[in-house]
């Protein structure tokens, strides 16, 4: 699945058939992965799809229980100490200790990490400044909202200059502007820095806006992997959505069925790939009338990547279409 | 690339850092919310006034060991204290678990050792809060000294050691089971541990299957090494088997928590 991958790039991140079970449940099913040096690599998919598990196979917290991973060359099991050296990792609800303040938190970030302490003296408020904690450093952090902790828990994962930063969605939960300054500040980061970004999202305005490539996964499986763009493609016609009364539904079904392929949609709501386009609208409205439907809303959206998710799985990403 | 300059995590001077960290962490946990060490200051506080209370007259029993009820149970509470300490400081790191935090100390690109000796410190060192508190309110009730300062270096060493041995004894049930729920087992363990030891009356009142668990139970021989000041002399004969007590308890026990850390990750 990594075909589209330029083969001269150099791989930070492989993984091999990567697998992990939990008793009889599979949480990973043997994936593969390649990730290129200075890639926003999105890897997107719904609760439970397994992205945490393949974050924690990757960044060490948890041993697979079959294939292999590598990350810049160093095996995630057999060198697990060198692979913790090289890579940032701020995980899925910011683990942070309320009752620590987040000059404290930096501070114990660095002595993890082996940062002597006069570059750590330097390098914690440098790293406040970028996130925007200045004035919240000696304030306990019970006290931060959720958008300040997950902008602490990325400082705290700079503090060793990371070449490799893990981020297990990292916006969840927050506001629209927490998450625009976050988005700002990754992009910052693979700008300036060149740091590679492994991120994990259910987010679909996330993957598009961040990643330069993106692996779609669930149940455990990846199910398409490439550019937004390239993902998009492969979907072909625009979405068009038709709300009606339910009672109509079979009705708008029959009719629309004439304009193009059936595509999963919400209860209440048929959806169709539209071929030809936004140029057949007005065909598929009388269309509608002609048969007696009383459409309540009528859209039509440009391939997505919640169209490329239900592509491949048969069913929408949750809230994807709200 | 600062890390690879700079950074030199995995030696030596990083591994007591780390410990250091840790340790340091959970004593500023404290003064950052002293709530948090009531419960270990005020279980052995009521132990304390409880058992000299209830146990005052075994002091006119012959062979009893002293005429002063204070200077048997003191002892006794503070290593209860300990106690609670030491499971204390494992139930920090099953909050930890549970609440993802513990995911960034296994993050650290150096050994995982020094994150248990850590937590183990901060038990050790936190055992001295409420092994000073019973001091303190034991020398009110008239608490004596016969065997001088080294009696209370007696008692600190082996609060500070029963600590760390039921940290890492927490240590290996949480990094097993992962779950805040499973200290009831070390408190169980905790409990009943002390009570089949010298405790409240010296060996030779007991009988039957008691007298011969107290007999083998190693915290029989802490209870001789931290008592031994305040009975009388402190003597090289009565501290070598209670060390050697701590020590042997504090291998089997680490070795545990170590084989449990490390199935942390799978």
């Amino acid at each position: 699945m990594s075909g589209n991958l330029a083969a001269s790039s150099e791989r930070v991140i492989e993984a091999t058939g990567l697998q992990r079970h939990f008793g009889d449940v599979v949480a990973v099913a043997g994936i593969d992965l390649a990730v290129a040096r200075g890639e926003v690599f999105g890897f997107l998919g719904p609760n439970g799809a397994g992205k945490s598990t393949t974050v924690r196979m990757l960044t060490t917290l948890l041993r697979p229980t079959g294939g292999s991973a590598r990350i810049d060359g160093h095996d995630v099991v057999g060198a697990a100490a060198a692979v913790r050296r090289i890579i940032g990792v701020a995980l899925q609800d910011a683990a942070i200790d309320p009752l620590m303040t987040g000059n404290e938190l930096l501070r114990l970030q660095a002595v993890l990490h082996g940062i002597p302490r006069a570059v750590a003296r330097t390098r914690g408020p440098e790293l406040l400044e970028r996130v925007g904690l200045t004035a919240a450093a000696d304030r306990r952090v019970g006290t931060y909202s959720g958008g300040m902790r997950r902008r602490l828990d990325l400082a705290l994962s700079l503090v060793h200059e990371p070449r490799i930063l893990f981020l297990d969605e990292p916006t969840t939960g927050l506001d629209p502007t927490s998450r625009l300054s976050l988005w700002e500040e990754v992009r910052r980061l693979n700008r300036e820095s060149g740091t590679t970004v492994f991120l994990t999202t259910q987010y679909l305005e996330e993957a598009d806006e961040l990643a330069g490539r993106i692996a779609i996964i669930d149940d455990g499986r990846l199910v398409r992997e490439g550019s937004p763009e390239a993902l998009k493609s492969t979907v072909g016609s625009p979405t068009l959505r038709v709300d009606v009364d339910p009672a109509d539904l079979d009705a708008t079904s029959g009719v629309l069925a004439a304009f193009g392929p059936e595509r999963p949609a919400r209860e209440g709501r048929a959806a169709i790939g539209l071929e030809g386009g936004a140029a057949r609208v007005a065909e598929v409205v009388r269309a509608l009338d002609e048969a007696g439907v009383v459409v309540g809303h009528l859209e039509l959206d440009a391939p997505s990547l919640d169209d490329v998710f239900a592509d491949a799985t048969g069913r929408r990403l949750e809230g994807a279409e709200e | 690339m600062i890390s690879l300059v700079t950074a030199h995590p995995g030696g030596a001077g990083h591994a007591v850092r780390v410990a250091g960290a840790v340790c340091g962490r959970g004593m500023r946990r404290i003064s950052a919310r002293p709530t948090l060490i009531m419960p270990v200051l005020l279980m052995p506080l009521i132990f304390v006034i409880g058992f000299t209370g209830a146990f005052g007259s075994l002091t006119r029993v012959e062979g009893y060991g002293t005429d002063n009820v204070y200077n048997w149970m003191a002892v006794y509470a503070a290593l209860q204290g300990a106690v609670f300490a030491g499971v204390g400081g494992a139930a920090s790191t099953a909050e930890d678990i549970e609440n993802g935090f513990f995911d960034r100390l296994l993050l650290t690109p150096g050994s995982r050792l020094p994150i248990l000796v850590g937590t183990m410190g901060y038990s050790a060192l936190r055992s001295t809060i409420p092994t000073t508190g019973v001091l303190l309110i034991s020398a009110l009730g008239g608490l004596s000294l016969p065997g001088g300062l080294l009696a209370l270096v007696a008692t600190y060493v082996a609060t500070a050691g029963m600590a760390a041995v039921f940290c890492l004894i927490g240590l290996a049930v949480v990094y097993h089971f992962r779950t805040m729920r499973s200290m009831l087992l070390i408190q169980v363990v905790g409990f009943s541990s002390m009570f089949l030891s010298t405790g409240q009356v010296p060996i030779h009142f007991m009988d039957g299957w008691l007298h011969a668990v107290a007999r083998v139970n190693p915290i029989t021989n802490v209870l001789r090494f931290a008592r031994q000041g305040f009975l009388g002399d402190v003597a090289w004969s009565t501290t070598w088997p209670g060390l050697l007590a701590l020590g042997g308890m504090a291998l089997v026990a680490g070795a545990l928590a170590l084989r449990s850390l490390r199935s942390l990750e799978s």
